[in-house]
Order: structure tokens, then sequence, then C-alpha cells
């Protein structure tokens, strides 16, 4: 029966999404050509905003660079204690539920109320960032240092090495790829959140795409645009580099 | 000769079974024991305790002239001097071949420059010498997880002849080799003992390959001493008995 269910259901929820919202959907014929007029007007792309979209790249290069930054020094902290293998389950447990519920935040909800708490500029995205990153990074950082082979540790600690050395020569190597891997990943999509936090006031290009739009300036905002794929595309290509180098 | 080894009504129990009863046993340094005996029968307890890692053990143990402690790890000296081979080789994978085996011998550096890798130029001879004696040298830059099984193997090997132990022991040496290469790896690791004139006691399940490389054959079974004979002496009744219980069972058997 559970199958035929399933797809009741399904089509029951579309249908019910259809009917039910004012999605407008006779507005629906024009939209083409709309968009045709709306890129039209943005080529060719104005170019003479190139000083204030490389500042405002740059403001959210800074929050992705520190929200990142702070996001590995709280992870460092709360990975230990939220690994299975090093303290009692309930402290792992409550640890890594706190850790989810973080998670489950949207970032631009977080931004508006950093927004609310220390005002408009690039801080309230870092803190964010910071925020919102570690949910996920501890828990990575947790699970690599779960992930670590006992045997060759035990073989260091057999031969005399100390905690200290097997720390060094044991349990470092096998962390430290997955580690940088896992960050240098978290670094990428940190960089992406953060293109619209200006949106809601938290620094960055964001404010520029805001205001360009907003104002019907589509060639300043088609600048901005290629801007952000140019630097979205550069950290793709870094990050495709870093895994083969570290797998 | 003073004893590598002395172990005085030796007991052991894991969640109540027995794992090692009432054992007394000992082995001249230098001298090469083979341990024998049906899976269980408590070989890889008796070499985890000679390596000082087993507690809530009863007994009285001395391995170097060095009493054992039934609560606390040993000092550092003798987890120096005792060198373990380990069953599933315990290798740091992404590290390579030569940092594995110079991972034997961080306890006898610095704690400062070894943490930061700086090591002596004793500490790169005695790697190249292990490399050398395990054949291992044109493969110092691989990393441990580009080998093969027996390459790993002598890795393994190589790391503790680095450690420059005074008493070497193996679990299992050759369970995962062929024929061929369970016969190189027990002559390398004994031939290398002898040359140190360092003791051996390794754990194996082929009897004939332990008479030839072992000067002692200790039988266990279900962790009491079943017989203990010079190589020469242990006969095909003595396997058959230790692994199939009563000679006559065996026949009984083979009948039905």
């Amino acid at each position: 029966m559970g199958r035929g269910l399933v797809w009741i259901l399904l089509a029951l929820a579309i249908l019910w999404s259809v009917t039910s919202a004012e999605m407008g959907l006779d507005k629906l014929p024009g939209a083409a050509a709309r968009l045709g007029e709306f890129l039209g007007r943005m080529m060719p792309p104005d170019l003479s905003v190139w000083r204030e979209v490389m500042r405002g790249l740059a403001e959210t290069l800074r929050i992705a660079i520190l929200g990142t930054f702070f996001a590995v020094i709280l992870s460092a902290g709360l990975a230990v204690l939220a690994a299975e293998t090093l303290v009692p389950v309930a402290v792992w447990r409550s640890v890594r539920g706190l850790l989810a519920m973080i998670r489950s935040i949207p970032l631009i909800l977080v931004a508006m109320l950093m927004v609310g708490a220390v005002g408009l500029g690039p801080l309230p995205g870092i803190l964010a960032i910071t925020f919102h990153a570690t949910g996920m990074l501890a828990k990575f950082y947790a699970e690599a240092i779960d992930n670590v082979a006992a045997a060759p540790v035990a073989a260091l600690e057999s031969a005399g090495a100390s905690r200290a050395q097997q720390l060094r020569w044991a349990i470092w190597p096998q962390m430290a790829p997955v580690i940088l891997r896992d960050t240098v990943f978290r670094f990428e999509l940190n960089l992406r959140e953060s293109l619209i936090l200006g949106i809601v006031g938290a620094g960055g290009i964001g404010l520029y795409v805001q205001t360009y739009v907003r104002s019907f300036q589509y060639d300043k905002a088609a600048t901005v645009t290629l801007a952000i794929v140019v630097l979205v595309l550069a950290s793709e290509a870094v990050n495709a580099a870093l895994h083969k180098r570290f797998s | 000769m003073t004893a590598a080894f002395t172990l005085n009504t030796v007991s052991h129990h894991f969640d109540g079974a027995a794992a090692l009863l009432e054992v007394s046993l000992s082995a001249a340094s230098g001298e090469r024991v083979a341990l024998l005996g049906p899976s269980g029968a408590g070989k890889s307890t008796l070499l985890a305790l000679l390596d000082g890692r087993l507690r809530g053990w009863r007994g009285a143990a001395e391995v170097l002239g060095v009493p054992l402690s039934v609560k606390h790890a040993p000092p550092r000296d003798l987890r120096i001097g005792v060198g373990f081979i380990f069953q599933e080789f315990a290798l740091v994978e992404r590290l390579t071949v030569y940092q594995n085996v110079m991972n034997g011998r961080l306890a006898r550096m610095r704690t400062w420059s070894s943490l930061l890798g700086r090591f002596g130029d004793q500490d790169h001879l005695k790697v190249a010498t292990a490399l050398e004696d395990t054949g291992l040298s044109g493969l110092a830059r691989r990393r441990a997880d580009q080998l093969s099984g027996g390459q790993r193997q002598r890795v393994a090997i190589a790391r503790c002849l680095a450690q420059e132990p005074r008493l070497l022991l193996a679990d299992e040496p050759v369970s995962s080799l062929d024929p061929a290469h369970a016969e190189r790896i027990l002559g390398l690791i004994t031939g290398a003992a002898s040359k140190r004139g360092i003791g051996v006691v390794f754990s194996s399940h082929q009897p004939d390959l332990s008479r030839r490389f072992a000067d002692r054959i200790v039988g266990l079974r279900a962790g009491s001493l079943h017989f203990d004979k010079p190589s020469g002496q242990v006969t095909s009744d003595d396997i058959a008995e230790l692994y199939h219980g009563k000679v006559s069972d065996v026949g009984l058997r083979v009948v039905s």
C-alpha cells in the first residue's frame, strides 16, 4: 500500500500548491518579453562603477575570510566537545544537538538579528557567518576526530612515544587533510552566502546589487553580476585544485 | 644469560572468560620463541602483556629485568626496549614509508625537535639501516597507503627495528601472507633479531615455519600452557593434540 499512498499524497500536494496560492499565473505569458527588455537594459554593462564594485567585493571577501577564521577557532573547541571518542555521551549529544539547531537557522535571519544587535556594516555579516558556519564546521571537525584510526596511535604509544609525539605524528597526519578540505569547502560556501548579506545591511557587495536593481540601473547591476561570477568561479577553481592536492 | 622475560602464574580474564590461566614461562635473552595454538588460546593476550599493554591481570611478570605493573603503563625505557610488530601493521596511512619508520624512533628524540620534524643524523642513519634490512630503500618516499600487503608488513618491521628494541614481539606476523612471503618475512624478523643479538617472540598458526625459525615452541590452549619444548622435539602429535584435542579424538573424527 505504501508506494501508492506516497504518489497520491505527492499529487495532492502539487495540486494544493497550484490552486491555493495566488500566483498570478496570468502574468506568465508576457514574462519572456519583459525579461528580454530587462536583459537588454543590462547591455552594455556600465564599467564606470568598477571602483565601487571592487570595494564591495573586497568587503565581501573580508567578511568571508574573517567569518571563516573565527568559525575555525570556535569549531576547534566545540569539535572536541562533540567528538564521540573524547567526551561522555551526554556531552557530545547535547553539543551536536546545539550545532544542528545552529545549522537550521537560515543565514539571512541570523544576519538580520545581528544587524539589529550591532548596527549596519560588515561586523554583523562577520558575526552571522561565524555563527552559521560553526554549526557545520564543528560537526565536520568532530567527525574528523572520531575517524582517526586508533591502531597507529597505539603503536607509537607502545614504542615509547609521548602523548604530544603521538598527536603530532599519528593523530594530526590523519586529521589534517580532512580538516583542510572541510575548511576550504566551508570558505567557499561562506563566500557565496556573504554575497547576499548586503541586502539586509550586513556589509559587502549585496548592497550594490540591491541599490542598482531597485533604482533601475541595470547596466551597473550587470557589472556587479559579472564581478560576482568571476569571484565565484575563481574560488571554485582554487577549491578544486586544493581538493586534488589533499585527497 | 639474563632473562628476556619471566612470567609467574599469570592469569587474565576478559568479561569473565579466561584468556590466560596460571601461565608460568620465561625466555633467555636472544632466544627465539614461537607461540602456537588455536584462535582464542591466549597468544595475543600473552604478547600484549609482554608489551606492557594489558591491565588488570594477576600474577607476577618481569620483562627485560623490569617488573610490569598491573595498573600502569610501563616506563618509557621499557616501552622503547620492547618492540612490537602489530598484526594489522598499524601504519599512518598518509605518511611516507620513511616517516612511518622514523616514528619508531620518536621516543629516543628530544621532544621539541621531534615535534618540529627536525631529526638527528643518528636517527636518519638508523632509519636508513632499517629500510635497507627490510629491502625498502627504494620505497622510502612512497605513501604507506600506496603499498602492497607484504610491503606494509615490512614497513611495520622496519619501524620496529628503527626503535632499536632489546626484545622483539610479533603478533601473527605472517597470517595474511602466502607461503613464500610468509617464509621470507619470518626469516627477515628472526634474522634481524639474530643480527642484533636480541630475542623474538612471535605467534603463528604455521607449525612447520615455527619449527624452522624458532628455537623453542610454546603451545597454548584455552589460556593454559599445553607444551613448551625445543623446536626439534615438537612432534606432529603434539601439534594435532594442541589444535584438535586428544590424538585419539582426531583418529575417530577421520574415521567417522
